[in-house]
């Protein structure tokens, strides 16, 4: 397909040039009885001909535009009409009626018209029409460049392990389950699991995001990203069109392929267009024939009005935007389903968040760890103690626990726990060494009758923070507490920001107690909080927010159990975590997890559509201003003629500037927030 | 700027005959009404694609210019594969895209390409080209009401 675009364009360009050549000659010859007939010394006699003139005219039609007038009559015969009907008939009609002054200019003279020729109109225009159409044909190839650039990204070989020797092999032929390796500063081939070494990875072409990422075993990688310093094996895990770039691919080419409601209009509109041109350029044939009786006169303004008219510019308005929006998003880590999607965003009053995971990483960390006053261990002994108890527990608050104190020691082996046991809805409890070892809440001490009075104000400080809290008792004393939270992303706060400052209502939604929902919500800045929701309901707090009137309603979650809310909202939008693309509900999908990409997605909506109203503005006053202006409307108000010629070049550059406003969208750059990692 | 050069040489008035002048109008309204009929008018139902035996609709399109045929007529509710030949070389023809399904495909010259529409609901759904000035119509229709009670029947 590419090959073949490259080819039409050598091709145009060639006849384009050919055109060129030829029209300029044509107008020269055509200069002495433009510039009021008399003979001029400077051009020989034989070279201002009317036959020298049909002689350059006949190639410039019918070999450089030829294209226009098979395409005509195929059109013509499926009883349907296009921009190659009108510039077929225009320059045909003014073609003619000189070759029939050529052979016939005593007719003419008997009739007391001269026997003028318009080899050069009709040369002029065609040149004219096939220069439009190749500057449109380069442009339109840059409106798909950013899905060009997605495919380049993925490199052709990759180095796949083989009874442990390393050979080079194409990417068509890796399967899942090979073992690959990366080295410094090259591309992943295929997306898959990291099994050994480590690296930072650059994924920001297809994220966005902008920061390097760690990347150690078991860390999912994603085919076509970059692998910066280390040396890393992975296990692939999907090939071909599983991979997450394939899938991105597929889901831009699916939105370049969908069309907005505005656009429907602009469909229904071209249907009719071209017919109904016709029929106004007959009638401008026959009035301008009644009021003057001139009939090469009215066939100048026949030609005009067939000339100027362009349904390309109707045509091209939408889809030209589109396809450079979704592309850029794409550029943006933003994936836009559908044109709708695109519409949408940009008409958005409420935008809802969910809490767990879309604000928060949704994974519980441990945020405080305080000694207590009273206590005697050293903080080592003390997370040994607490992450040898917690990691017999599946409690998520204990795997917190776990992860953190293993983090801070350096040496690995736990020591041994007797009698270990899990009260429910309190803690865990054991015997280490022969210390009596407990990990709970607060309130387990209590009621244990455990003095916690030096907890109580940490507690109050740590809940307020929306924490969870655990304390340490060993031997009936209390040693030390943690404090666990679900931490905000730390662009959250941020992204919210700006969402309001684009003027739009943002709601958080959360299972979590009011209190703690509150919390969350007032350190990121959003005012509205729906808590206490539970997974299933939260559909169906969407639908009341639309039913209040609140609509278009976005609704921003992780995909996964939060699909029937997504699907349920005007605009899903769901924040993939990199690696998983979870679209299906989605209308939106934001492959890396910042929350900063649904501000950038929402502005990215507006400048598009914008653009397409700008477009199509642009295109349907072009056509109703120019058509009467080329019938001659305002000839007797103010004088003005349309040259058939100046018609053409109207036209040609009319379907050239939408295209060029819609590549204005290339420079599209999402407002600048931080955007740091997750 | 706008204005033709040549304009003012150009401006003559000429006595025309009454009934030349006439000729003309009426010719004028009888091409303007043929040729808004031509394109306009509905020409013929649209082709009916043929049926598998595994229930599959198959239809070939020529692509030529235009979409031949351009209205095509199918069952709802079943498989569909329409499979486009194009010999036009225009590159406006290359692509066609069938918004309603989010489906673009290219079409590679003097060459025939399928592509497969998953079941749907009555309607009608357009497809174009690239540019969208080339058009076709998919027209889905329930299957006819006999068909449908000799179903029910059985």
């Amino acid at each position: 397909m590419e090959r073949e675009l490259a080819r039409e364009r050598t091709l145009l360009r060639r006849r384009v040039s050919v055109a060129a050549v030829l029209t300029v000659l044509v107008v020269v010859s055509s200069l002495p009885h433009m510039l009021g007939g008399g003979h001029h010394s400077f051009l020989p006699l034989w070279f201002t001909s009317p036959w020298t003139q049909l002689i350059l005219t006949t190639p410039v039609l019918f070999w450089c535009g030829r294209d226009f007038f098979t395409g005509a009559v195929s059109a013509f015969r499926q009883h349907s009409a296009d921009m190659n009907t009108l510039v077929a008939a225009g320059t045909g009609i003014a073609y003619l009626t000189s070759l029939f002054s050529t052979l016939f200019p005593q007719v003419l003279i008997a009739e007391g018209l001269p026997a003028d020729v318009y080899f050069e109109t009709a040369a002029v225009i065609l040149t004219l029409v096939l220069l439009g159409r190749l500057l449109e044909a380069r442009a339109r190839g840059q409106t798909s460049e950013a899905i060009r650039r997605l495919l380049q990204l993925q490199p052709p070989t990759a180095r796949v392990l083989r009874d442990g020797q390393p050979i080079e092999i194409p990417v068509s032929q890796v399967m899942v389950g090979d073992l690959v390796q990366v080295r410094p500063g090259e591309k992943i081939p295929v997306d898959g699991v990291v099994s050994e070494g480590s690296s930072w990875v650059e994924e920001s072409m297809l994220t966005g995001e902008p920061t390097p990422v760690a990347k150690a075993a078991g860390d999912a990688v994603i085919g076509a990203s970059m692998n910066r310093s280390g040396s890393f094996t992975f296990r692939v895990s999907r090939v071909g069109g599983d991979t997450v770039l394939a899938q991105i691919v597929e889901l831009v080419r699916q939105a370049q392929s969908s069309r907005t409601q505005v656009q429907r209009l602009a469909d229904q509109v071209v249907g009719w267009f071209v017919p109904v041109v016709i029929a106004l350029a007959i009638t401008a044939f026959v009035v301008w024939f009644l009021i003057s009786g001139n009939a090469v006169l009215a066939m100048l303004f026949l030609v005009s009005v067939l000339v100027i008219a362009c349904p390309c510019t109707l045509g091209l308005a939408t889809p030209t935007s589109i396809m450079v929006a979704s592309g850029k998003g794409a550029e943006n880590g933003l994936i836009f389903r559908s044109a709708e999607a695109l519409e949408t965003a940009g008409k958005l009053r409420t935008i809802v968040l969910d809490k767990t995971g879309t604000l928060t990483r949704g994974q519980p960390e441990v945020t405080d760890f305080e000694r207590l006053p009273g206590g005697v261990l050293p903080a080592g002994t003390l997370l040994a103690l607490t992450a040898a108890l917690e990691s017999r527990s599946e409690h998520p608050l204990a795997e917190a626990i776990t992860t953190y104190a293993r983090s801070q020691l350096k040496d690995s082996e736990l020591p041994a726990v007797e009698g270990f046991e899990a009260v429910a809805g309190r803690g865990v409890q054991g015997s280490i060494a022969g210390q009596q070892v407990r990990v709970g809440t607060p309130r387990w001490f209590e009621e244990l009758g455990i003095d916690t009075a030096a907890l109580k104000p940490l507690v109050e400080r740590l809940e307020a923070a929306a924490c969870s809290v655990a304390a340490v008792v060993v031997d009936g004393r209390i040693e030390a507490c943690f404090g666990v939270a679900d931490p905000l992303k730390t662009s959250s706060a941020a992204a919210v920001a700006a969402l309001r400052r684009l003027g739009l209502q943002v709601v958080m939604l959360s299972g979590d107690a009011r209190r703690t929902a509150e919390v969350v919500a007032a350190q990121v800045g959003i005012e509205r909080v729906i808590a206490e929701v539970r997974p299933a309901d939260k559909s169906s707090v969407i639908r009341k927010l639309q039913e209040q009137g609140e609509g278009p309603v976005a609704m921003v979650g992780d995909g996964i159990n939060d699909a029937p809310a997504l699907a349920a909202a005007d605009v899903g939008i769901a924040m993939g975590t990199g690696t998983d693309v979870a679209i299906a509900a989605s209308d939106i999908t934001l492959i890396s997890g910042n929350l900063a990409g649904v501000p950038a997605a929402i502005e990215l909506s507006r400048t598009a559509m914008a653009n397409i109203r700008q477009n199509l503005v642009f295109a349907f006053a072009y056509n109703v201003a120019g058509i009467p202006i080329a019938a001659g409307l305002l000839f007797p108000l103010t004088g003005w003629l349309l040259s058939p010629m100046i018609a053409g070049a109207a036209m040609a550059f009319s379907s050239v500037s939408v295209v060029s406003n819609a590549l204005r969208l290339r420079s599209f750059h999402p407002a600048r927030l931080p955007l740091p990692t997750t | 700027m706008l204005i033709l050069a040549a304009a003012v040489p150009l401006w003559r008035t000429i006595d025309q005959p009454v009934a030349l002048k006439g000729l003309v109008a009426m010719v004028g309204l009888l091409l303007i009404a043929w040729e808004l009929w031509w394109f306009l008018g509905r020409h013929g139902g649209g082709v009916v694609a043929r049926e598998s035996e595994a229930g599959l609709q198959e239809i070939t399109i020529t692509v030529d210019g235009g979409y031949a045929p351009s209205r095509i007529k199918v069952k709802a509710g079943r498989p569909l594969r329409l499979s486009f030949h194009r010999i036009d070389p225009s590159g406006c023809v290359a692509q066609v895209i069938f918004p309603d399904f989010h489906k673009t495909l290219d079409l590679p010259l003097e060459a025939t390409t399928s592509l497969e529409l998953p079941p749907s609901e009555a309607g009608v759904y357009p497809f174009h080209c690239g540019m969208n000035m080339v058009r076709g119509v998919l027209e889905v229709v329930e299957e006819r009401a006999n068909n449908q009670s000799a179903k029910r029947a059985s």
